[in-house]
């Protein structure tokens, strides 16, 4: 199982009820919107469109403690001068 | 870098840019720089304000110079903003087994991400010369973003910790 963390519009959250980790991109992206849709966590988009992140980025990564965390995310392909 | 610049490493700057005007509302340089080669203004800008001397290479990064260019180094600091350089500082990192940290924004200015080499993957653009960022109403997330990727570079400086970190409105998460 996996915890899947959503990030929208400058907010992060995780999902409350781990997936399946072999869950598809397609499908995170899908369980994405309907979780949004329904609120989670200060993340609520009612009207959200079924697309809307479709060119969201889908890592997945264990953790130090062998906890598998599928991340949604922005893409980042700018720089970070400081 | 104007963020690690008091810990105890040498460092270099690498980027075949000119600073402009309009890279005054989101980038570290000052008025009196623009029109010189990015690595070198920072350079000079360094050394002016705070004696602190970097290497510096004005030069884009390709396969062909990398090796060159990061010759000694212990970490690769990935602040580009093109997933052509990314690409080439990942795999020259992963190629020699250099330590890399990559950090990146997104477009609007409301997310940003440090990853570690062996979990990073260069995002591309979703179209060529897409606009960037670069406006000064994003100034202070770019802070954000860039104190978190020099909290990244202390750490390992410091004990070689690898920490990834991800940055949104509420603020920076360690992880991720």
């Amino acid at each position: 199982m996996a915890i899947l963390n959503i990030t929208y519009q400058g907010r992060s959250a995780d999902a409350p009820t781990p997936l399946d980790d072999r869950t598809s991109d397609a499908d995170v992206r899908r369980i994405a919107v309907e979780l949004v849709r329904a609120g989670l966590a200060g993340l609520v988009a009612p009207g959200l469109s079924a697309t809307a992140f479709r060119h969201f980025v889908v890592d997945r990564f264990a953790d130090p403690d062998g906890v598998v965390r599928i991340y949604l995310r922005p893409k980042v392909p700018f720089g970070a001068d400081g | 870098m104007m963020l690690c610049r008091t810990l105890p490493a040498e460092f270099a700057v690498a980027d075949f840019d000119r600073v402009e005007a309009k890279n005054l509302l989101s980038q570290t340089y000052t008025r009196q720089s623009v029109g010189k080669n990015k690595a070198e203004a920072l350079r000079l800008q360094l050394r002016t304000f705070y004696e602190v001397d970097v290497a510096s290479y004005p030069v884009r990064l390709t396969d062909q110079n990398i090796a060159q260019v990061a010759a000694g180094a212990m970490l690769l600091v990935d602040c580009l903003d093109n997933a052509l350089g990314r690409h080439v500082v990942l795999a020259h990192a992963r190629a020699a087994g250099i330590a890399s940290v990559h950090a990146g924004l997104a477009a609007d200015g409301t997310f940003g991400l440090v990853r570690w080499g062996e979990r990073f993957t260069p995002d591309a653009e979703d179209e060529p010369g897409q606009a960037t960022c670069e406006g000064g109403e994003h100034l202070p997330f770019i802070g954000l973003v860039a104190a978190g990727v020099a909290g990244a570079v202390r750490d390992f400086v410091r004990d070689g910790t690898r920490r990834d970190a991800i940055i949104t409105l509420a603020g920076l998460t360690v992880g991720g």
